[in-house]
């Protein structure tokens, strides 16, 4: 069996820039196919320069990325898609202004050929507290901030303090939160493109840091989940491949993005080498945070 | 140029200036006149045809929300409580136990191929069971190897057996909204929403969306109307892909096609610049039994659903709010696109906030785009209240309420959504009228099946299926529940000038039943036999089986 695809959902209410990030990100996917589900119609506002082609419903990118409006049905064009997945590597779902993206990214547990991702929140840094306020919708882009895994605070300049509403949203989503102006955010570690984790700055605005670790001997499984709770606002993601003390025989696979931990076996454990864990991250290193 | 004229019991016509009689006359598949034989007789040699004489005729039922899926989902086995007809005719019996559908589908899963294909069925409903839900070793007992999925009548909910839940890994561990478990933790074998979809769509193959509206799927949907006496029936929401246009373009274009229909295009589905250039373009291929011209946009979820958009104080049992499938602010875009371009816009609202929404975008709208006679219709607005009713009248738009739901889910509205003050005045066709609002009434089929009569009967007994009696005030006679069935739902189509009622000039689309409806005990209203409908003309007796 191939390995399962990536898959990550890009959620937000109308306006907070989505489609921005997803321009940046199939601008900047060099090397890695995406394939684009675009739950929103009228955004499906894709870079002229990177369109190739026109084919039905989809448009096929110069890059090698695939886009797709999903018109009546999520489900229907995800399956369809899945049909043909040696076309692309990751698969990223902008959803719709309104959606709760959680239970978009449920999808990816559900089935076996892909594996969930982050959930990605795009947030307007001037008028997400207004929306919120509101009657009608904000219950809606609460259950969205709750939803994520990371929190792109975006339009970061047009805020009249940022400080206030950073605090009120640690007070919404227990999600990291990268600031970003135009959604210019480190594409590789918001969404993990680099498949091992382990990867230098990019050269994108703010260059990010990883720290690794190994173990020789099998690890226990709680202190491993009890390093990761405690990991620093800044670690946005961690990857490892882990031979766990109570299941030792087996290949476990860590995955964290934001502060979600997945660990699922992939096979037996291959003999005489270490677990190897890897976080990713921004700013300075960890200092206060030892290795175990 | 022949002319028949029809003999009659009685003929009810929604003509008030004749609104009884004894004979109509036919020519070129319309309508020359009604009332006595003597008064049709100066239009020239006409062929007297009594094959009627002791029916009663009235104008061809007009359903106003339907949806032709009806006609498709009949390729699978219908698994309901309630006895349902299918398109062919036959009575496919209600089903009053869990171990009655059990062994019905273990009877179907004999007659497959053993192939390990997926046994699909509908229609189920567990609310009538007395809490007991049904379960995985249920599903099991239909078939330990092949995949078994139920889904059930409001089609975002579904059952299955273990191999579907083994083969999707679902498991005590597996952390995902809408797999329902029980108090140890275990999956129970049902799964909602989202997660219902996908395995639905996964189990069924992703085709499932063209097997409910392919060529068969259509002629399916136009003989099950046929059989309640429908000559019109909406499909209230279709994106129109090319396929589905080909199905009913090939399938109106016999003169066996027995129903007029009209497809709404789903706004959602693409930019309104795109959707208005292709309405107007598929407008150009209408013919008499295919009308493309409604425009559909779906606001929030259902009430029995728990994702209805609800203002203060929202579900009585303290379910938080539901859920926008198109939010406050696309609802104003889309709206203000399509009625820029003319076109007459129906939207779903269940709860009361999103038919708020509704109304608010609709009044900007016009501010921003002065429009007469729009008629932009509210779907549903089931728990409008007079306040609404009063902007709906003042804005000039329609109303076309949800009666089925009274009896099927009244008593789930009653003790757990709305509660009983609510669910007194839930689809308040008495206060729609009262107010002048144009009214009709609804089945939504398949989500209930398709049956004007019914409907009407609903609309006039409110009757829950426990047997309550859900809002007196808001019961509406026999003579309206008819118009809002007939005439009351052309208007809603603007289609009143062309059909409706038996009246000069009008199109000769006639539902015959067997029995007076305005005669019979309102109580008795839905069972009143339908002989079967002429439709321009043409006469179309429903199948006896
Ligand atoms: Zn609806
Ligand atoms: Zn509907």
């Amino acid at each position: 069996m191939t390995a399962p695809i990536p898959f990550t959902v890009i959620g937000g209410f109308l306006g907070a820039g989505k489609t921005t990030l997803l321009n940046r990100l199939l601008a900047g996917a060099e090397g890695r196919r995406l394939a684009v589900l675009v739950n929103d119609f009228g955004a499906l506002d894709i870079d002229g320069e990177l369109v190739a082609k026109h084919g039905g419903d989809t448009i096929a990118l110069s890059n090698g990325c695939l886009c797709c409006t999903i018109g009546d049905s999520l489900v229907a064009t995800l399956l369809a898609l899945l049909e043909r997945s040696d076309e692309f590597d990751h698969i990223v779902v902008e959803a719709s202004g309104v959606a709760d993206p959680g239970r978009i990214a449920d999808l990816a547990t559900l089935e076996a050929r892909l594996h969930r991702d982050g959930v990605i929140v795009v947030v307007d840094a001037d008028d997400v507290q207004r929306r919120a306020a509101d009657r009608r919708v904000g219950d809606t882009v609460l259950r969205q901030l709750k939803a994520a895994d990371l929190l792109v605070l975006n339009k970061i300049d047009l805020a009249d303090d940022p400080s206030v509403v950073r605090t009120w949203l640690d007070g919404q989503s227990m999600a990291p939160v990268l600031e970003a102006r135009h959604a210019d955010v480190t594409l590789a570690l918001v969404f993990g493109l680099d498949q091992h984790g382990v990867s230098q700055s990019d050269g994108n605005p703010k260059p990010f840091r990883s720290w690794s670790y190994s173990w020789p001997d099998p690890v226990d499984r709680s202190a491993l989940l009890a390093m990761l709770d405690e990991v620093p606002s800044h670690v946005l993601r961690a990857k490892g491949i882990v031979r766990f003390a109570d299941s030792a025989d087996r290949r476990s696979i860590v995955h964290m993005v934001g502060r979600r931990v997945d660990i699922s076996e992939d096979g037996s454990w291959p003999g005489d080498v270490e677990s190897r864990l890897v976080l990713v991250g921004t700013g300075a290193m960890l200092h206060s945070f030892e290795r175990e | 140029m022949s002319t028949v004229v029809y003999s009659a019991r009685r003929i009810i016509t929604m003509n008030p200036n004749l609104p009884f009689a004894t004979h109509v006359a036919v020519r070129d598949g319309r309508i020359l006149g009604a009332g006595p034989i003597e008064s049709l007789k100066g239009w020239g040699k006409v062929e007297v045809d009594d094959r009627f004489a002791d029916k009663v005729i009235l104008p061809g039922f007009v359903e106003g929300h339907s949806h032709a899926y009806e006609g498709g989902v009949w390729k699978f086995p219908y698994v309901g409580y309630f006895d349902r007809t299918s398109p062919d005719g036959a009575l496919a019996r209600g089903l009053k136990s869990i171990d009655e559908v059990v062994a019905a589908l273990q009877a179907y899963e004999t007659k497959m191929p053993r192939d390990g294909s997926t046994l699909l069925a509908w229609g189920f409903d567990p609310i009538y069971f007395g809490g007991r839900r049904m379960n995985l070793a249920d599903l099991d007992k239909v078939s330990a190897a092949r995949p078994v999925v139920v889904l059930h009548s409001n089609f975002h909910v579904l059952n299955a057996n273990t191999p579907v839940f083994a083969k999707a890994g679902i498991t005590r561990h597996t952390n995902v909204h809408g797999v329902v478990k029980d108090e140890h933790g275990e999956p129970t074998g049902e799964l909602q929403e989202n997660t219902a979809k996908f395995m639905a769509y996964k189990a069924a193959g992703v085709e499932l969306a063209a097997i409910l509206s392919d060529d068969a799927a259509t002629w399916g949907f136009a003989k099950v109307a046929q059989l309640a006496g429908v000559t019109t029936a909406t499909d209230l929401h279709n994106t129109l892909p090319d396929s589905t246009v080909a199905a009913y373009l090939a399938a109106s274009a016999s003169v066996d096609f027995p129903l007029r229909l009209l497809p709404a295009f789903a706004a959602f589905s693409m930019p309104p610049d795109e959707g208005i250039a292709r309405l107007k373009e598929l407008a150009k291929k209408n013919n008499e039994r295919l009308r493309f011209q409604l425009v559909k946009i779906i606001t929030d979820g259902s009430i029995q659903g728990l994702s209805a958009r609800m203002r203060w104080p929202g579900y009585y049992d303290g379910t938080p709010n539901g859920v926008w499938n198109v939010g406050p602010d696309e609802i104003d875009r889309l709206l203000l696109a399509y009625h820029r371009a003319g076109l007459q816009v129906h939207i779903h609202t269940n709860g009361d906030e999103a038919s708020e929404v509704a109304i608010e975008a609709v009044e900007r709208a016009l501010a921003a785009a002065p429009r007469w006679d729009h008629r932009h219709t509210l779907q549903h607005a089931q728990m409008a209240d007079a306040g609404q009713f009063r902007r709906l009248k003042a804005l000039g738009m329609c109303a076309n309420l949800f009666a089925n739901h009274l009896f099927y889910w009244g008593d789930v509205h009653y003790a757990k959504t709305l509660g009983p003050e609510r669910a007194e005045r839930m689809d308040a066709c008495g206060t729609a009228l009262k107010l002048g609002v144009p009214l009709a009434i609804h089945c939504d089929a398949p989500v209930t099946p398709i049956g004007p009569l019914f409907t009407a009967w609903c609309a006039v007994n409110r009757l829950t299926a426990s047997g309550r009696t859900l809002g007196e005030a808001e019961k509406i006679s026999v003579a309206d529940a008819l118009h809002a069935i007939t005439l009351g739902a052309a208007y809603t189509l603007k289609l009143d000038e062309e059909l409706g009622s038996i009246d000069v000039g009008k199109r000769a689309d006639f539902a015959i039943l067997d029995d007076d409806p305005l005669a019979v005990p309102p109580e008795k209203l839905n069972d009143v036999g339908v002989w079967g409908t002429v439709l321009g003309g043409r006469v179309f007796e429903a199948p006896r089986v």
